[in-house]
């Protein structure tokens, strides 16, 4: 992974900001009376497209975000998404993933077959079991994360957290600004 | 092997425990609150990806409610005001 985990962060905010805001405006564009449960379903992916774009896809999840918009999104959703990747996204294919349920499925099935047989485990193997349980739900938190293997997922992980941090703290600050004034309305 | 569907391909080096716990122990870096003072490795790979978890779904919480918030607060503020409509502008 390139060196862009030592960026500055506040480099990473302002990007992050200008292409969230952007997306937003895409939004407003197509629509001008948004219920509120639109609005926030326009805030959230504007936000998750900005953040996924900042490691223009040198990243597993960031390129996972993008595919997943890909497959998913229409209309002012798509054209946000555009807008803030500067690209046209690919034509929206069938999901293939019904295949690959089936095996992890199956592969579950086998786990709990020896457990059925009563077999004994020594502390380490439970500790061992453990560990790889919480690498599978590590997996399906970080976008992408499925085809991993274990070193990436933890790099990806990391940087994958460091980016959210940066989205939940410049989305508090706007939260805070558009609080502030919504108060300053009340007193006056 | 035969007959068993191998996760990685067979070039690449088998990782190494001490590899895991090394990139595990920078995952403790980001984690706003994990005190371990366990010896064992396995467990503390445990402890920390657990909290790794948490951590995660609390930020993805955090988005979706910070989301419904500013939908909120920006649906509600009157376009009139000077300093309203800069924000207003945003979306």
């Amino acid at each position: 992974m390139k060196a862009r985990m030592q960026m500055s962060s506040s480099v990473v905010k302002q990007e992050f900001f200008k292409k969230w805001i952007k997306g937003m405006q895409i939004y407003s564009a197509f629509n001008k009376e948004m219920t509120i449960m639109e609005r926030k379903r326009a805030i959230k992916l504007s936000a998750d497209v900005a953040i996924a774009s900042t490691r223009s896809a040198t990243t597993q999840w960031s390129r996972a975000v993008v595919a997943d918009v890909s497959t998913s999104a229409a209309g002012a959703a798509r054209a946000a998404a555009e807008e803030i990747l500067g690209r046209k996204l690919p034509e929206r294919k069938a999901l293939a993933t019904t295949c690959s349920k089936k095996i992890v499925r199956r592969s579950h099935q086998r786990r709990s077959k020896a457990a059925a047989r009563g077999v004994v485990r020594s502390s380490a193997a439970i500790a061992k079991k453990l560990v790889r349980n919480r690498t599978r739900v590590l997996k399906r938190l970080v976008p992408g994360g499925k085809k991993l293997d274990e070193i990436s997922l933890i790099k990806e992980t990391l940087d994958y957290i460091a980016c959210l941090q940066v989205q939940v703290d410049v989305m508090r600050h706007l939260a805070a600004a558009a609080e502030s004034l919504d108060h300053q309305q009340i007193s006056f | 092997m035969s007959g068993r569907r191998s996760r990685q391909s067979s070039n690449t080096p088998r990782i190494t425990d001490d590899q895991i716990i090394d990139l595990v122990s920078k995952l403790h870096q980001f984690l706003p609150e994990i005190r371990n003072t366990r010896r064992s490795n396995k467990a503390s790979a445990n402890k920390v990806l657990q909290e790794t978890c948490n951590y995660i779904r609390n930020l993805h919480k955090e988005v979706d409610d910070l989301s419904e918030r500013l939908s909120q607060l920006l649906s509600s503020i009157d376009a009139d005001s000077p300093e309203a409509a800069i924000i207003r502008s945003l979306i």
